[in-house]
């Protein structure tokens, strides 16, 4: 059960240094290791509960999102020669003292759930609100930074948190939604990638608050 | 017999990819179409006179299948509009030759995802097939080499993939509500499953109200619901107009469907209609408020037909939310009703723009002298989407409005009926501007006979349904609505 707690605030911590990243390539990184993260979770929940198909999702998590989409979006990073800097919007350290905010609010609302009357039985609940600031940290960088590819990683890790928050509520979800859900990302983070080359190649930058020509 | 519904636009976007001869990719898409609207028809028919088809993964009842019918129809059209459209672009040099076979390749898998949207039974593969929407269309609505085109793109999948990534959460929510009683089988987040009256009452209540709002705000993204639907004007405006029409008519409405699915799974849980209805009854207001005010301010017309979707939406989550019998069954009928006559506006809409080559409202005059056969059906259908009678979306919307006094809710009806006077101002006068006046000077006429011939009778459909109800769809109405009272049929 420690071991649990112990992955899910690793999982929180990673999420809070990728804010805290200023260059794009350890941005990267950072979702790489936090999609590893998540991955052992998986296969720690799938240990403690003798489920055998958390295994294919715990293996998938680190071969598709630890490995295949990191070297992908590595890959369009090197191609468009996106500068180095994530230019935020909003500063570095204004974004820690918004995620520390986000963190708090989201052990406040979620907290009464884990710990109140019997709702949740699972062995992972403790992890329920670190997942949920996850979601909001991720959710957050897509709004606090420029660039189209720090937006996809901040969808992605908004994923990541989804799925950590399914494990807590309920050990993951029934398999073939689960690889489905996979697919879904996969195609989704090739065809933003794709996007990103052509923004780049309409735009001559990947900067998005370029976007702004469609209005009423 | 359903995968087979599945399996035709799925084989057509292979068989599609090698082609390069712009007839033959014309006449397979077509044929596609075609067939896919005979299956669903067939389908239709079982399910109307056998009652609910369960396969495992596979399920249609009567409200799966009204959504497909509609999916099926307005494809149909849209694909035979398009081959006219989109044909005429590689004309002009617009496109190139393997653009068009692209755009009906993506067409063919546009369609095989809200399919699939419809036939579902596993909650979690519909939320599957809704993301795969957004995926299928994301390149659709990027068709053209446009700075602008890349933005709706680029806006369409950011917004849509965070909207969308909540609807899982809330997915993942009711899942473990069922938990308690279903054990986290591998059918536990199934319709058929989760239907059972045991199971419903024992479905946990705390974490279901939290799985609602987050699959509302979610999926409500999808729907164009205010204040989520800022992506949706930039699509609608944005994609090839055979486009517009399918993701105004019939993708809202997809995702509408799962919203309902949840509404109906609230309801019946010991949570009680109450709650989703009353949220549903804000959404929906909040969009008509919204929809309103932009279509008094706009200056694009694709934007302002883009806005009438939100709107109509609205009235459609209103009907929901009212709750009465006579508002569902409004509201249900309004959904095919808004999907033919926003399916005519665009493709009206479509000839304006390959005529006059601009948006602007104020730049389009004289249509009526430009563009006779046009002018007529674009006045008909901004009378029919206004609500003015004897076209089938006044009895639509009346009905929501009676159901909603019946209510006795007299604020929101005094409150729908005042925005939809608004909007029935607005938009005439709008149109208005373009149909009179003198018309620049351009090359006169209709673009091609063909296009008012498809457009006809889509016109006659909304009249039609207006003054007499063909047996079937009422009895199809009824059935649905039953279900949205508590009972299984």
């Amino acid at each position: 059960m420690n071991l649990i707690d112990g992955l899910a605030a690793t999982f929180l911590l990673i999420a809070i240094l990728a804010v805290a990243s200023g260059r794009v390539l350890s941005l990267v990184r950072l979702y790489s290791l936090h999609s590893i993260v998540l991955g052992i979770t998986a296969a720690a929940v799938a240990a403690l509960t003798n489920a055998g198909h958390i295994y294919i999702v715990a293996a998938l998590t680190i071969a598709l999102k630890g490995a295949l989409i990191p070297w992908g979006l590595r890959y369009v990073i090197e191609k468009i020669g996106v500068h180095r800097e994530v230019e935020p919007l909003v500063p570095l350290p204004v974004s820690l003292l918004i995620c520390g905010v986000l963190t708090a609010l989201s052990f406040y609302i979620v907290q009464p759930i884990v710990t109140g009357h019997d709702i949740l039985e699972t062995i992972t609940k403790n992890s329920l609100p670190m997942s949920l600031a996850v979601i909001f940290i991720g959710f957050f960088m897509m709004i606090a930074r420029k660039k189209a590819i720090t937006q996809i990683i901040g969808l992605l890790i908004m994923e990541n948190g989804l799925f950590m928050a399914a494990y807590a509520v309920a050990y993951g979800m029934p398999l073939i939604v689960e690889l489905g859900v996979f697919f879904d990302i996969l195609m989704a983070a090739i065809i933003l990638g794709l996007l990103a080359f052509r923004i780049n190649r309409t735009f001559d930058t990947v900067d998005t608050t370029i976007l702004r020509r469609l209005h009423d | 017999m359903i995968e087979l519904l599945l399996l035709i636009p799925l084989v057509t976007t292979f068989l599609l990819y090698p082609m390069r001869h712009k007839r033959a990719v014309e006449a397979i898409s077509v044929l596609a179409s075609l067939i896919t609207f005979a299956a669903t028809i067939y389908l239709a028919y079982q399910v109307y006179y056998h009652g609910t088809i369960d396969e495992g993964l596979l399920y249609m009842d009567a409200l799966s299948t009204y959504i497909l019918f509609l999916i099926a129809l307005v494809g149909l059209v849209a694909n035979l509009y398009s081959v006219s459209y989109i044909g005429l672009e590689l004309k002009d040099g617009t496109i190139g030759k393997s653009k068009l076979r692209n755009f009906h390749l993506f067409f063919h898998l546009f369609i095989f995802t809200m399919i699939l949207v419809g036939v579902s039974d596993n909650l979690g593969i519909i939320w599957i097939a809704i993301e795969g929407t957004t995926l299928a269309s994301a390149y659709l609505v990027g068709f053209y080499d446009r700075d602008t085109s890349v933005e709706a793109a680029w806006k369409y999948l950011i917004i849509c993939s965070v909207g969308i990534t909540l609807a899982l959460l809330g997915t993942v929510l009711l899942y473990a509500s069922s938990v308690n009683i279903l054990g986290g089988a591998s059918d536990a987040l199934s319709w058929s499953t989760l239907m059972d009256p045991t199971v419903l009452a024992n479905l946990d209540v705390g974490l279901l109200r939290i799985a609602f709002i987050l699959v509302l705000i979610g999926y409500g993204t999808k729907v164009g619901l205010a204040p989520m639907h800022t992506w949706l004007p930039d699509a609608h405006s944005q994609a090839p107009t055979p486009v517009s029409a399918l993701l105004s008519a019939v993708l809202l409405n997809c995702a509408m469907y799962g919203i309902l699915r949840f509404h109906l799974i609230i309801s019946g849980s010991a949570i009680g209609p109450e709650f989703s209805s009353n949220l549903l009854l804000l959404f929906g207001l909040l969009s008509l408020a919204t929809a309103a005010a932009f279509i008094v301010l706009s200056k694009d017309y694709k934007r302002m037909l883009a806005y009438s979707s939100i709107e109509h939406m609205g009235i459609i989550a209103v009907g929901f939310g009212v709750g009465a019998p006579l508002a569902i069954m409004g509201a249900l009928f309004h959904m095919l009703n808004h999907a033919l006559t926003k399916t005519l506006l665009f493709f009206g809409a479509g000839n304006i723009l390959q005529r006059y080559k601009t948006r602007e409202i104020t730049e389009v005059r004289g249509l009526v002298s430009a563009m006779p056969a046009t002018a007529i059906l674009v006045i008909g259908g901004a009378l029919a989407i206004v609500g003015c009678p004897p076209f089938a979306t006044f009895i639509s919307e009346i009905m929501i409005l009676a159901g909603t006094i019946m209510e006795g809710d007299l604020l929101v009806a005094a409150l729908y009926l005042g925005l939809l006077a608004v909007v029935f101002a607005a938009l005439l006068y709008q149109v208005g501007r373009m149909v009179f006046g003198d018309a620049p000077d351009m090359e006169q006429g209709e673009i091609s006979k063909w296009r008012p011939v498809l457009m006809v009778p889509l016109l006659a459909a909304i009249g039609i349904l207006g003054l007499w109800m063909p047996n079937v769809l009422e009895t199809a109405l009824e059935q649905m609505t039953s279900l949205f009272m508590g009972g299984m049929t």
